[in-house]
């Protein structure tokens, strides 16, 4: 059995993850903490991916970054090609989980008694000090849990994925992908084996992690 | 939180580096990509090899949607032929410069078949027989977007029932998905392609073809492939003395082979 799907999915979702942190946790503080025109919008631009249907998405998505859409033919230009890449894949993996990671880090930043910020900046913290010792190691659990479930969620990734990456075995077909692809060719077996590693890798992390972490999901 | 950074980012950073082995393969000499309906899934495993073996080239075969197909082949999706389960989108394709217009070749015009489910009760020969208060529940595909949903509703009106039946349809999202309905017993009866009908669970008659417009079924090579001779190669293959038979196997026809 081809196990290229298993390990492009845990790439796609590692690499999609660790985007997701970056962009993720400072729009989370940016919601948690600042009142500013516009905040509502973009509130509702975060969790916009969870409501519309995956492949829809991923058919505006592909308007955007194929060769005919605005973003790739900016990218042609620099001679990169978005579309149909691995790339795309954590593109997408990234657009479907990040609200899962945003929402969760945000409760998780609100829940911080501001007051031992304020503390903090009375002793000359600066506020990336105040970020590193105070907020983020109060609130890393919201943060870990919403990256552990925008993780899941990364690698179960499938509508938005099929429609930008593709699903062309051996380059962009991830492990849903092929799950897919072998139920419609009626391989149940090489089907079931592969639904059983995705099962197994959620199941070793979730479990590792809550022992490692002694978190509650 | 420091207890935790510090096993956790470089276990994760080196899993990252490790899973790069298996993603670089992306740098292999690209195969030849054929996007294929997903109705051709059994015909072109079967055929695919031979075509490696005669041209001496590896192939990689995409089964999913037209529909999607087309969409992701106006934005400069990397492949070199598209087999398309109805000939308007490569029609509509070849306008608009994706495909190469003289590479443009029918595969296959495709058949409707009117299929009971084993388990439930009599064999319907007719359409008429849809009518039947015994069959609760009937499958085809989605007319809106699928073709031999298009070609099942033509048919159904054609004959006075559609009417009547309509009541009874459950849409399936393409050919593959109304015969799951069916395979599983979830449906008592339905329409779908003859060259997806050849299953245990199901019996089937075929439905005049003059009942709907022809399911022309085209392929064309996409014009931003690298090697079009390859993929013109691989469509003549097809049409060829060799692919022809097994079409026909899979119950991919052409006018003249029925």
């Amino acid at each position: 059995m081809d196990l290229f799907p298993v390990w492009l999915s845990l790439r796609v979702a590692l690499t999609a993850t660790a985007l997701t942190l970056l962009i993720g946790i400072p729009l989370a503080l940016l919601l948690a903490r600042r009142r500013f025109p516009g905040r509502n919008v973009l509130e509702a631009a975060v969790v916009l991916p969870l409501v519309l249907p995956p492949t829809v998405l991923g058919y505006y998505l592909l308007l955007v970054i194929g060769s005919r859409g605005p973003v790739g033919r900016a990218l042609a230009t620099i001679g990169v090609e978005l579309a149909f890449t691995w790339g795309a894949a954590v593109l997408a993996a990234c657009v479907g989980s990040i609200a899962l990671l945003i929402k969760s880090a945000q409760a998780g930043f609100e829940s911080v008694d501001h007051q031992l910020e304020q503390a903090a900046r009375t002793l000359g913290r600066s506020e990336w000090s105040v970020f590193w010792s105070v907020t983020l190691p109060l609130a890393w659990r919201s943060v870990l849990a919403g990256a552990v479930l925008a993780f899941c969620r990364a690698l179960g990734e499938f509508g938005i994925t099929l429609m930008v990456a593709g699903n062309i075995p051996g380059r962009t077909q991830t492990l849903p992908l092929a799950i897919y692809d072998r139920v419609q060719a009626a391989q149940m077996d090489e089907a079931n084996a592969l639904a059983l590693i995705a099962v197994a890798v959620v199941v070793v992390l979730l479990f590792g992690l809550s022992r490692l972490a002694r978190l509650r999901f | 939180m420091a207890v935790m950074r510090r096993p956790l980012l470089p276990a994760v950073a080196l899993a990252w580096l490790a899973l790069g082995s298996g993603a670089a393969r992306a740098a292999d000499p690209p195969p030849l990509t054929v996007f294929a309906a997903a109705d051709l899934a059994f015909a072109f495993k079967d055929l695919a090899p031979r075509f490696e073996q005669a041209a001496g080239t590896r192939v990689t075969l995409v089964f999913g949607s037209t529909g999607n197909f087309a969409h992701q082949l106006r934005q400069g999706a990397p492949a070199d032929v598209f087999f398309a389960a109805d000939e308007s989108f490569v029609t509509a394709l070849v306008a608009e410069g994706a495909l190469l217009a003289e590479t443009r070749t029918l595969y296959a015009q495709g058949r409707i078949v009117l299929a009971t489910v084993k388990a439930s009760g009599p064999k319907l020969t007719v359409l008429r027989g849809l009518l039947d208060p015994k069959v609760r529940r009937v499958a085809i595909a989605n007319p809106a977007h699928a073709p031999y949903g298009r070609a099942a509703e033509e048919a159904l009106r054609k004959s006075g029932v559609w009417e009547a039946v309509r009541g009874k349809l459950v849409y399936g999202e393409n050919i593959r998905h109304t015969l799951q309905f069916l395979q599983t017993g979830a449906v008592d009866a339905g329409i779908v392609a003859r060259s997806v009908a050849s299953v245990p669970e199901i019996d089937w008659v075929p439905i005049d073809p003059s009942l709907h417009a022809p399911l022309n079924q085209a392929a064309a090579v996409v014009r931003r492939s690298p090697r079009p001779e390859l993929g013109l190669a691989f469509i003549q293959f097809v049409n060829g003395p060799e692919g022809r038979p097994i079409m026909k196997r899979y119950g991919f026809m052409l006018p003249g082979e029925f």
